[in-house]
């Protein structure tokens, strides 16, 4: 009979202000206003009301009753509530401290830190959120789950060396190879617990399928499920927010979970804390984890957040925004995972989940993210060290970026800043690369936009693509080497 | 990894005489190798010996009266080439593409050779054998080429089988490589609906696209009397046939009642919107050693049905990332009703032939496969 242990992940981003228009009056203070997204304080307000106080509530009589489970909030939520609703963060400081409850460690940013290569961002942001968790709960996490439980061998490392006892990540079949993900296996000798991502989906997405031949679900068929399972232990990870949010009250998701403790006493199935669950079982095996996976859609991996061209964009413009983040707070609120999984075009019950954000589409939300990245660089720019060359460097708008077509209109190759535009360079049709060699183009945006005059002059009689192509990569070096 | 000297001996290159797909592959080929390798390109054309990524082409300007001639005088003028540079440091490797340069393979056969097949005249030909002086002067050097060689490769199992069985080349000398692909070039971020509207096409009509030589080899009439039975299912399906050929006249007397739309040779960069705008890629062959319009297809997370001949053959999975049919009207009518039937699954099948693409069919394991095959020379 395995134990089960239960996690909920509380986190709300900052939306983005999707009618951003650049304003050069409005002050540094002010920025965040400008960026981010009034509908966010009555997104919470309303998540407040239906999910975080009754959800709370009824799970504080829980812990009394001797149930157990563990939080996992970011920083950002914390800020909001503190904000905007401290009645509820008043509530989850009472689960916080309570005696069968655990708090996880995750980063402040709920970010895709972990994804840059250079991880001392990464690190940064996990030590900010656990002298958070010391400073408000008093308690220290050791038990660490990274945004999207998004894992690899390299991130094990990062946790381990952090000192952590063990880390979450998704029950991924291919990373198992067969084997149980009811186990605790160790990657880098970093124990992992693996989420059960078939009985954790049954709550958060299958509850109200009313074509699941298991609906309606009630809570003693589940611990009947849960007891039947083999291994040593059934982790379950969920979104907060399903209860009451995603799950309205109105399918009987409360209801569920009011009754489960004593279904799965009926079923002698104990409920222990991630922490136990590492005292209590030993390793089963080790795992090897390459390549990056996540809980995120049917994939399981990173294309949720970075699976197109818009997103893959994005996310090298926010790394390459380091040096222009002298102001870091806002570059790490734009390092929300959930920016970019606002930004996907997938289609399917995937797609239905990425929609569920307030944004139009996929394109709307980038374009919006972009604006704002950019003026975020441009306002920067007089802090940094050689102002030049970030200038030229820095990322565009979608108004100035550089759209690469042929005679009969778009090809679909956009460059956002310099280092794109030298890598579509050699990638576009040839014939589009005459079309604007021939017209000027490039010349006009290299003076004009980037403001590179000298860039400019040196290409501006050139003919040869390749030749064009090796002046343009090596400018780029050149500055970004006065840059750093 | 131990680094060589290798000379690639090719007719054509990507940054001087281009003719076909021979360019890219062989060009990309050298460029990959470079990253760990000295590589040498021995081709022609009227430039003077440049380096681009890091691979140093050497150029000659060869003249004859026929095509036979012109390849032999090609030849002499890449061995001169190649000794000025084989004078201080040996090559390890010397890799020839096709018969054109099976000439210089002869004068320089106590080398370490390599000849790679990229298709033959007999598959050009259209799986048939010809009586004319050329065919038989090409067959000839494609059989000599393979018989003098150290090594051979072919670019599917399809085109092994063939040489094997033409040219007598034994089984355990000929490996397989692929060609590879980069998809970054293939794939862009575009309105599709607006691209349709320039053809005068509505945004949301189901469009199919037919790129390729309209040869018979290529199949397009296959297409053209197929889609009178798709229109029976979809009246509001769309095709363009892009490319120019001997058939052109012949297709479009017999598609004058269907919605298919000739544009002709189109440039590189119309060919990147139409392929990201279209909703399904047809590859109709009835030869294909490789099917290259294949991995540019996949590259751009299209929905693929395509003939169950060659490399196409070998590559698909059907109902996986593609649909192979039979090269006959009825069969590929029914492939493609069966993906417009439902547009989503299109969808799937391209993202997983993006997924193969990036797995199989990206340029940095393939260029491992080949120095796999340059040991095996020693060996």
């Amino acid at each position: 009979m395995p134990s089960l242990s239960v996690g909920f992940e509380v986190h709300q981003p900052y939306r983005l202000n999707r009618h951003f228009v650049p304003d050069p009056k409005v002050k540094k203070k002010d920025l965040p206003n400008l960026y981010f997204d009034e509908v966010n304080r009555d997104l919470l307000l309303r998540i407040t009301e239906k999910c975080y106080i009754p959800a709370t509530t009824m799970i504080l009589e829980m812990l009394d009753e001797g149930f157990s489970c563990a939080f996992s909030f970011s920083g950002t939520i914390i800020e909001q509530l503190e904000k905007w609703s401290p009645d509820a963060l008043a509530l989850f400081a009472q689960v916080a401290r309570h005696r069968n409850a655990e708090i996880l460690a995750q980063t402040y940013y709920h970010s895709i830190a972990s994804c840059f290569q250079d991880k001392t961002e990464f690190a940064g942001q996990v030590k900010k959120h656990t002298t958070l968790m010391h400073e408000l709960f008093n308690t220290d996490p050791s038990v660490f789950e990274n945004s999207e439980l998004t894992f690899n061998n390299e991130i094990a490392g990062c946790i381990q060396e952090m000192g952590f006892n063990g880390i979450f990540t998704e029950g991924v079949d291919r990373i198992l190879d067969g084997r149980s993900p009811n186990r605790i296996y160790t990657c880098r000798d970093l124990p992992v617990l693996l989420r059960n991502t078939r009985l954790s989906d049954d709550i958060a997405f299958r509850f109200t399928n009313r074509s699941w031949d298991k609906f309606p679900l009630q809570a003693d068929t589940y611990a009947r499920w849960v007891a039947q399972s083999p291994g040593d232990v059934v982790n379950i990870f969920l979104t907060y927010e399903s209860f009451g949010e995603h799950l309205w009250p109105e399918t009987g998701i409360f209801e569920f979970l009011r009754h489960l403790p004593a279904e799965l006493s009926e079923q002698n199935v104990p409920v222990i804390l991630p922490s136990k669950v590492l005292a209590d079982y030993p390793a089963a095996g080790t795992i090897d984890v390459p390549e990056t996976i996540s809980w995120a859609d049917t994939e399981k991996d990173t294309s949720a957040w970075m699976g197109n061209d818009k997103q893959r964009t994005a996310f090298h413009a926010l790394e390459a925004a380091r040096v222009f983040a002298k102001d870091k707070q806002i570059w790490r609120y734009l390092q929300a995972s959930d920016h970019f999984y606002s930004m996907a075009s997938k289609y399917g019950s995937c797609g239905e989940v990425h929609s569920s954000f307030c944004y139009p589409s996929g394109e709307e939300a980038f374009r919006t993210y972009m604006r704002i990245l950019s003026d975020y660089e441009g306002r920067a720019l007089r802090y940094t060290k050689n102002r030049r060359a970030a200038g030229t460097l820095r990322t565009l708008s979608p108004e100035t970026a550089f759209y690469f077509n042929s005679p009969s209109g778009f090809i679909g190759h956009t460059a956002y800043n310099l280092d794109q535009f030298c890598e579509l360079v050699s990638i576009v049709p040839g014939d589009s690369f005459q079309y604007h060699l021939e017209r000027g183009d490039f010349t006009c945006w290299i003076e004009d936009t980037l403001g590179d005059a000298e860039l400019a002059g040196s290409i501006r009689d050139c003919t040869e693509r390749q030749e064009f192509s090796d002046l343009v990569c090596e400018r780029r070096e050149q500055l970004w080497s006065r840059l750093e | 990894m131990e680094s060589l000297r290798i000379a690639i001996f090719c007719w054509e290159s990507l940054y001087s005489e281009r003719v076909g797909g021979l360019a890219s592959a062989v060009t990309h080929l050298a460029e990959t190798l470079a990253q760990h390798h000295d590589v040498h390109y021995f081709t022609r054309g009227h430039v003077q010996d440049q380096t681009i990524g890091e691979v140093h082409y050497h150029y000659c300007q060869p003249h004859g009266s026929n095509i036979v001639e012109y390849c032999d005088n090609m030849s002499r003028g890449m061995v001169d080439n190649f000794l000025r540079f084989d004078k201080d440091q040996k090559f390890d490797y010397l890799h020839f593409n096709d018969w054109h340069a099976v000439q210089a393979l002869h004068l320089l056969q106590d080398r370490n050779t390599i000849l790679t097949y990229h298709s033959t005249e007999y598959g050009r030909n259209g799986n048939q054998y010809g009586d004319w002086w050329e065919y038989k002067e090409i067959s000839g050097k494609e059989w000599y080429g393979g018989l003098v060689a150290k090594r051979v490769a072919a670019v599917s199992a399809t085109l092994k089988n063939e040489v094997m069985h033409l040219y007598n080349v034994p089984d355990w000398k000929c490996d397989v490589i692929p060609n590879g692909i980069i998809p970054r070039q293939f794939r862009s971020d575009i309105d599709a609906g607006e691209v349709k509207r320039g053809y005068g096409i509505h945004p949301f009509a189901p469009l199919i696209l037919f790129i390729g030589r309209l040869v018979y080899q290529k199949g397009p009439d296959l297409l053209i009397e197929a889609m009178k039975i798709v229109c029976r299912n979809h009246p509001d399906a769309k095709v363009i046939v892009a490319g120019d050929g001997d058939m052109r006249q012949f297709l479009m007397d017999r598609a004058q009642d269907l919605p298919v739309n000739f544009v002709g040779y189109i440039p590189d960069s119309e060919y990147i919107r139409l392929l990201n705008a279209c909703d399904l890629v047809v590859i109709p062959s009835r030869n294909e050693p490789f099917g290259l319009v294949l991995l540019e297809a996949w590259s751009a997370e299209k929905g693929v049905v395509a003939s169950n001949v060659g490399g196409l053959s070998e590559n698909i999975d059907t109902f996986v990332d593609g649909l192979k049919v039979e090269p006959e009207p009825g069969s590929l009518a029914w492939g493609i009703n069966t993906i417009m039937d439902e547009p989503s699954q299109a969808v799937m099948l391209g993202k997983k032939g993006r997924k193969k693409v990036e797995r199989v069919f990206m340029w940095g394991p393939i260029g491992r496969k080949i120095t796999e095959t340059y040991s095996r020379v020693v060996a």
